[in-house]
């Protein structure tokens, strides 16, 4: 087929595949993935390894997220939710039917998976009918009530405390299989592996998703709901099939996370600042460009990490001072602060505005724009 | 009749209850879901209304909630240690507590409104997913600031004596506080609809409703009336959170965000942009729990939702929903 029979749309995935290759994004991503995979066997420090593994769940988390956001357009506050279904489908199925097993363990997945598909397409239903901006409230009022079910169902999910699963062969605790390379091979080391590798295989799946037909069209509503509708899109139902998608992933990476905390509680799967963080994560890291969450999560996490030693410092600094103590204890504060400086002025992130940054200093070659338009560009106001 | 419609609906279902307890139940709980509907049509007529003019849906509201609740409650406290105003038996005083608490924030609340359209909201008109991070952003910024001057933990609300304690109307038993908030409640329904049927201002608002670009090419400064009704809607959000605040007797830095909750929920129900719809739905809301939560303990929690999700079935754009 000679190149002037091609569609436009042809002609640009023809030169992005081009381009694929020549461009530092791919390798950077693969560094990414070694240096995960590298923590274990070079730094064998049990702090140093928990935070790997939460920024891989995290980043992932994030990077589902950012297909609602950033590519469909549509503002989820029950993100959190989807995550919390997950780990308490896994710690429920693991800790309440006798001693686990592997069965359990996949039983747990996928009940956590058909219960947050159902709950998404059902809340996608309500809420996407009239206009997007019902989705924010809604899944918001969801979420809230899932957290409060949470916690009054004691006799099922534990109440406050939250479920503390074992788990079983080799993700347990206990399991020594040996030494491979000089390493011990424990549990810890199987499960950090285990979550490494679907954290991974969700971001090809993610990838794949925002690639194709459909998650061109979801970009299309986004840029332009109305002109996306009269094309003949039933804009509705692709945004349906796009929270339900980062729903559903979402889940998945509940259940890792419960696999290597090893509980569940309200606050930490479920509650707000869970999605407070998801926020902050994917707006440092860049609306609508996916692997964002890995720096997003990478800054936040670690700052999480070193900032109860900062307080300490600081407590031991200004001591004596009441107002001071509050204003270090308050660091939330700071991240608020920096979530709307963000907003105002660098609203694509951290890669968003890199990629910018690249894009002008060496035009592409195609007319086609280098990388998404914006999400956050203006909606037109009817 | 369609507009009475969805009213006289309502008030047939609110009649139900009574079929599964005696009457003095009924009043008593039917005087708590009155009131608990009025304090929150108060933090949802403010939304409901910056949303219908300008179009944003503030997420911020809630922490607007908290922060008159506690600059309320610093008042109240400061008048009481001070002289004894709410200990005091005598009903002057009490009542001057109450207003010197609402107003104290209802003036810090206006002040925060205009700053926080100023600086946060209006370089960002008209994009919805921008205004609902930014707001959220400022939110956890206000919220923290709560925590930071007043402290994290939950304290107690002083409440003035003549509002403790009940009322015996032939035999059935009224709190008093509730009468005051159903009263007051029903003062600000009836100061927003005058304002908005009766006056200039009003009629420039409603018609910044239907229409905002009609009205700058009409010559009149929208921008001017976005202030406004941000700043009306602060006060309303704060008069909410002091009212909140005694009637639950204590006050809290997330108690804002709970109230928001209930608020979208009222707002849903009701449409977003009608006041009327708020006040109807805050009632509902309002109601219905207090009824559940006697006759089935379990079931209060899911009711709200489950109305919510039952409305927008029946009707996507809320009972009075202009489909905007």
């Amino acid at each position: 087929m000679s190149s002037d029979r091609l569609t436009p749309v042809q002609l640009a995935r023809q030169a992005e595949r081009g381009r694929r290759f020549r461009q530092p994004a791919p390798y950077l991503r693969l560094a990414c993935l070694v240096l995960a995979a590298l923590v274990p066997l070079v730094v064998p420090s049990f702090q140093v390894l928990d935070l790997a593994a939460k920024i891989a769940i995290f980043a992932a988390l994030v990077a589902s997220y950012d297909v609602v956001l950033g590519y469909t357009g549509i503002v989820s506050f029950g993100h959190a939710m989807f995550f919390g279904f997950g780990a308490y489908a896994v710690a429920l199925s693991l800790g309440k039917f006798g001693a686990p097993t592997y069965a359990h363990l996949a039983a747990g997945f996928l009940a956590g998976v058909a219960l947050s598909a159902t709950i998404a397409v059902l809340i996608g239903a309500f809420s996407l009918r009239v206009k997007a901006i019902f989705f924010a409230m809604i899944t918001l009022a969801f979420a809230e009530f899932a957290l409060i079910l949470a916690v009054q169902l004691t006799h099922i999910t534990g109440g406050e405390d939250g479920l503390s699963p074992k788990l079983p062969g080799i993700f347990a605790v206990s399991y020594e299989g040996g030494r491979l390379l000089g390493i011990p091979v424990t549990g810890r080391l199987v499960t950090y592996y285990f979550i490494l590798a679907i954290c991974l295989a969700l971001f090809l799946v993610m990838a794949r998703f925002i690639h194709s037909p459909l998650g061109r069209t979801l970009q299309a509503i986004r840029d332009n709901e109305l002109r996306a509708e009269a094309l003949g899109f039933r804009t509705f139902v692709f945004q349906i099939a796009s929270s339900s998608f980062g729903s559903v992933v979402a889940t998945v990476l509940g259940g890792c996370y419960v696999m290597w905390v090893r509980y569940a509680n309200p606050e930490s799967v479920l509650g707000i600042h869970v999605m407070l963080d998801l926020l902050l994560m994917v707006i440092i890291g860049g609306i609508g460009t996916l692997y964002g969450g890995i720096i997003g999560a990478t800054f936040l996490l670690t700052a999480q990490t070193l900032l109860p030693h900062l307080r300490t410092v600081a407590a031991s600094v200004f001591a004596g001072s009441m107002i001071m103590q509050r204003m270090t204890e308050r660091w939330l504060l700071y991240f608020g602060i920096l979530f709307i400086l963000m907003v105002f002025f660098f609203p694509k992130g951290v890669i968003g505005t890199v990629r910018d940054a690249l894009a002008r200093r060496a035009p592409s070659p195609v007319s086609s724009p280098p990388h998404p338009a914006s999400p956050l560009r203006g909606e037109e106001k009817r | 009749m369609r507009r009475a419609a969805p009213i006289l609906a309502t008030a047939a279902l609110f009649l139900l209850p009574l079929a599964f307890m005696d009457a003095r139940t009924y009043v008593t709980l039917t005087v708590a879901g009155l009131a608990m509907g009025m304090l929150i049509f108060l933090v949802a007529a403010g939304l409901t209304l910056i949303f219908g003019l300008m179009d944003v849906l503030n997420f911020a509201h809630g922490a607007l909630f908290s922060w008159g609740a506690y600059v309320g409650f610093s008042v109240a406290l400061l008048l009481n240690q001070r002289w004894g105003w709410a200990a005091a038996p005598s009903v002057p005083l009490n009542v001057l507590l109450l207003a010197a608490s609402i107003l104290a924030a209802m003036v810090v609340a206006v002040g925060l409104g205009i700053l926080l359209e100023r600086v946060i909201v209006r370089p960002v008109y008209g994009r919805h997913m921008f205004q609902i991070l930014i707001t959220l952003g400022a939110t956890i910024v206000i919220e923290e600031l709560i925590r930071m001057i007043w402290g994290p933990n939950d304290q107690v609300m002083p409440v003035p004596l003549t509002f403790q304690g009940s009322w015996d109307v032939a035999d059935v038993i009224v709190l008093r506080f509730p009468v005051v908030a159903i009263v007051l409640g029903v003062l600000v329904y009836l100061g927003i609809t005058l304002l908005l049927t009766r006056t200039r201002v009003g009629l420039i608002v409603r018609a910044g409703v239907e229409n905002g670009e009609m009205i700058q090419v009409l010559g009149h400064n929208i921008y001017r009336y976005f202030t406004r009704v941000f700043a009306a809607g602060s006060a309303l959000a704060a008069l909410g959170g002091v009212m909140w605040a005694m009637f639950s007797q204590s006050v809290r830095p997330a108690m804002g965000g709970e109230q928001l909750i209930f608020a979208f929920i009222v707002v849903i129900i009701g449409g977003l942009g009608s006041v009327t719809g708020s006040l109807l739905g805050a009632l509902i809301v309002g109601l219905s729990y207090n009824y559940v939560a006697f006759l089935v303990p379990k079931a209060a929690i899911g009711i709200n939702m489950a109305i919510m999700v039952l409305i927008l079935l029946l009707r996507p754009t809320g009972l009075f929903g202009a489909g905007k």
